[in-house]
């Protein structure tokens, strides 16, 4: 591990002065993914600031929504009577990801930060735009299975990990973040960038811009998570996907729709979104709503299973938010969003 | 210099200046061994530096004539450096060991990423062997305290391989910022709370938890299985949650209660997920268990969720990994104390 000067700040303020004067400063919270990172020589700043100690641990109503604090343990929002109940996606899709001591580290802000799965860019032998800008790309020619299906480019085709960051893009989250120049919001879908040919940057946060909170607009409709993976738990989507809804009677009225797994960024699908509004929910309909959605999926050599694999996985996601079929387990917990059911069986007593 | 061919086992070494000034020629007479170091610091070795002052004190104490690491015959080197040019290793780290006549008895480069095995340390001492010394009679005497002098030489040099050495491949690409982290990579006090007991340690802050327990502490209790993070083996409480030790930077686990496999039975009476264990079999080579049951206990202290369900305990267990898989007994276990 590349040596480093440790700091706590004792405030937001200090905090963001602080990483902001150095280039190589970074911030710290629940440290579960940058600390490996570190201990695999990916990421090596010189200056760790830990915010783990700032006072943004509440959750709080806020508008008419939710104000989630940075801090806020993946754990702890996760099992939050407002999140589970009004935000349902956000609850289904955290505690389908990693594990309870994992949860319990990791913080709200850190989640949507962490750093893609790609195994090119944690191997320092090969070539990774993203770990090294002009290194080129290992995975284009190798073993591309995890890889996007939208929006990437010739220097990266690397998915970002975090599933809560698929329901936040989807709920329309906005990021309060405090930087160099002052504080700012960032609407979620915003928050990360794609790869272009500066893969290296995950985020449009400013070096030294840090997250103070995830804001959860008012939503009186009802959204889910729904994750495959190759394993029933503890396991990274290969796609993953989080709806929505809102109805007018028997009609949508409005319906977003965010992929998980298969671009640089939650991939947000206003095409689809557009063809359900104003319609009667039915499964006809959503699987029109999921072939226009993945027409445009551009497959590399190891991963065009991830486009049947969406395209079913984004219709039942419709038809279980929507009620024309059932949840697979008790709504905003990791049994309603694991397909294939989750660790140790196959299908989930109600 | 650099056509000269690059020494073996057997031959003479080439007369070189060490970076102290010192020329191999005057070190004749004794053992020399060249340690060559890469500058990758590793935390989960840094407890070795204890062992080779450890080593160095006892041997030293025991009023042998064993080198002294300090001196001269001790030589840290750069292995980036012209010396480790001559010597052929450059760019690794490299043990090379040169008997009393200056003669090349062994020499060995230790892959990235691995130790020295006790099987290379084993070879080294048959490189000196008394029965294969070159001399005999008067010298066979000072020959055999080389030898016990070189079983010092050579476990302390195998910590020294571990251990920051004086150059760096990277150095040049660093940054200023970078450089100066470096060379200000000072050690912080911590200052943590552990089954309800205060310790004070100074610690590198790369030193993660699992590390500051099992070496600095040694509370061993807790396993290190992937130090990724992926297997569970070194779960501990912080503040009564179940979280991973190599994870957390020790520096930060600072004004967190925390609770390791040590501090669950209290005294001789088992903490009842401990018996239940013993009870349902519920671990076949036990390496996993310490981190099993902190997740299982956490888990029971977690009134938020219904174990009483099988289903719900093995999602709720399956960031702990057991290569023995006893988990339907682990899952009994927990149902029985949960049932309780």
């Amino acid at each position: 591990m590349h040596p480093f000067q440790y700091q706590r700040a004792d405030t937001a303020d200090q905090a963001v002065a602080t990483v902001t004067k150095t280039a190589t400063a970074t911030f710290i919270a629940g440290g579960t993914s940058h600390v490996d990172l570190m201990k695999e020589g990916v990421h090596r700043p010189s200056v760790l600031v830990d915010v783990s100690g700032l006072p943004l641990k509440q959750i709080t109503q806020h508008e008419g929504g939710l104000r989630i604090g940075a801090n806020v343990s993946n754990s702890a929002a996760a099992i939050s009577a407002d999140v589970r109940q009004r935000y349902t996606a956000v609850s289904e899709a955290l505690l389908a990801g990693a594990s309870v001591q994992i949860r319990n580290m990791a913080s709200m802000a850190g989640n949507p930060l962490q750093r893609t799965r790609c195994p090119y860019f944690r191997d320092l032998t090969q070539a990774c735009n993203k770990r090294e800008p002009g290194s080129g790309c290992a995975a284009l020619g190798g073993y591309n299975h995890v890889h996007a299906l939208f929006g990437a480019s010739d220097a990266c085709v690397a998915t970002h990990p975090s599933d809560l960051a698929v329901a936040l893009s989807a709920l329309d989250a906005r990021v309060q973040t405090l930087g160099p120049r002052g504080p700012r919001a960032i609407a979620f879908p915003e928050l990360h960038r794609l790869p272009g040919d500066t893969p290296h940057l995950d985020t449009v946060l400013e070096h030294g811009e840090l997250i103070t909170s995830l804001d959860l607009p008012p939503f009186t409709g009802r959204s889910h998570y729904l994750k495959v993976r190759e394993r029933a738990s503890y396991a990274y989507a290969l796609v993953s996907c989080a709806v929505a809804l809102e109805m007018d009677g028997p009609k949508i009225r409005r319906v977003r729709v965010a992929l998980g797994g298969v671009a640089h960024k939650p991939w947000r699908l206003p095409k689809a979104e557009a063809m359900l509004a104003g319609q009667l929910p039915s499964e006809k309909l959503f699987r029109a709503a999921a072939t226009a959605a993945f027409a445009d999926a551009k497959p590399l050599e190891h991963n065009a299973y991830k486009i049947p694999m969406g395209r079913n996985l984004l219709v039942r996601a419709l038809l279980e938010t929507s009620g024309l079929q059932a949840l697979q387990g008790p709504a905003g917990t990791a049994f309603a969003a694991s397909v294939g059911g989750v660790a140790g069986q196959l299908a989930v007593p109600r | 210099m650099n056509q000269a061919p690059i020494p073996q086992a057997g031959d003479l070494a080439p007369d070189c200046v060490l970076p102290n000034g010192t020329r191999l020629l005057d070190l004749r007479g004794r053992p020399v061994i060249l340690a060559f170091a890469s500058d990758t610091w590793d935390p989960t070795l840094a407890h070795q530096s204890a062992l080779f002052a450890r080593l160095s004190a006892d041997f030293g104490s025991a009023g042998a004539a064993f080198v002294d690491i300090a001196s001269d015959e001790w030589q840290a080197l750069d292995c980036r450096g012209a010396l480790a040019e001559r010597f052929g290793v450059a760019g690794q780290r490299a043990l090379i060991l040169l008997d009393e006549h200056g003669v090349v008895r062994w020499r060995t480069v230790v892959a990235p990423g691995q130790e020295l095995r006790s099987g290379q340390v084993l070879a080294a001492l048959e490189a000196l062997n008394p029965a294969t010394a070159p001399a005999a009679g008067p010298e066979a005497v000072a020959f055999q305290l080389s030898r016990r002098t070189f079983v010092t030489a050579t476990l302390a040099a195998a910590a020294l391989l571990l251990l920051p050495g004086c150059g760096s491949s990277e150095s040049d690409q660093d940054s200023a910022d970078e450089q100066a982290a470096a060379t200000a990579s000072d050690t912080v006090a911590v200052a943590l709370t552990i089954n309800g007991q205060a310790h004070r340690l100074t610690l590198d802050p790369r030193v993660a938890l699992l590390d500051a327990l099992r070496e600095n502490l040694h509370l061993t209790g807790t396993k290190k299985g992937c130090d990724h993070g992926q297997c569970g083996a070194c779960t501990v409480h912080l503040d009564g949650q179940s979280a991973l030790a190599c994870l957390t930077l020790a520096v930060m686990a600072q004004g967190k209660e925390i609770t390791t496999i040590e501090g669950l039975a209290k005294g001789e009476e088992l903490h009842p997920l401990q018996a239940a264990f013993l009870m349902h079999d519920a671990f076949q080579c036990g390496y996993c268990t310490p981190g099993q049951l902190m997740a299982a206990t956490a888990l029971l202290q977690d009134k938020t969720m219904d174990t009483g369900s099988g289903v719900e305990i093995r999602e709720a267990m399956s960031g702990n990994l057991c290569r023995c898989a006893a988990y339907p007994n682990i899952i009994a276990a927990i149902q029985d104390v949960q049932r309780a």
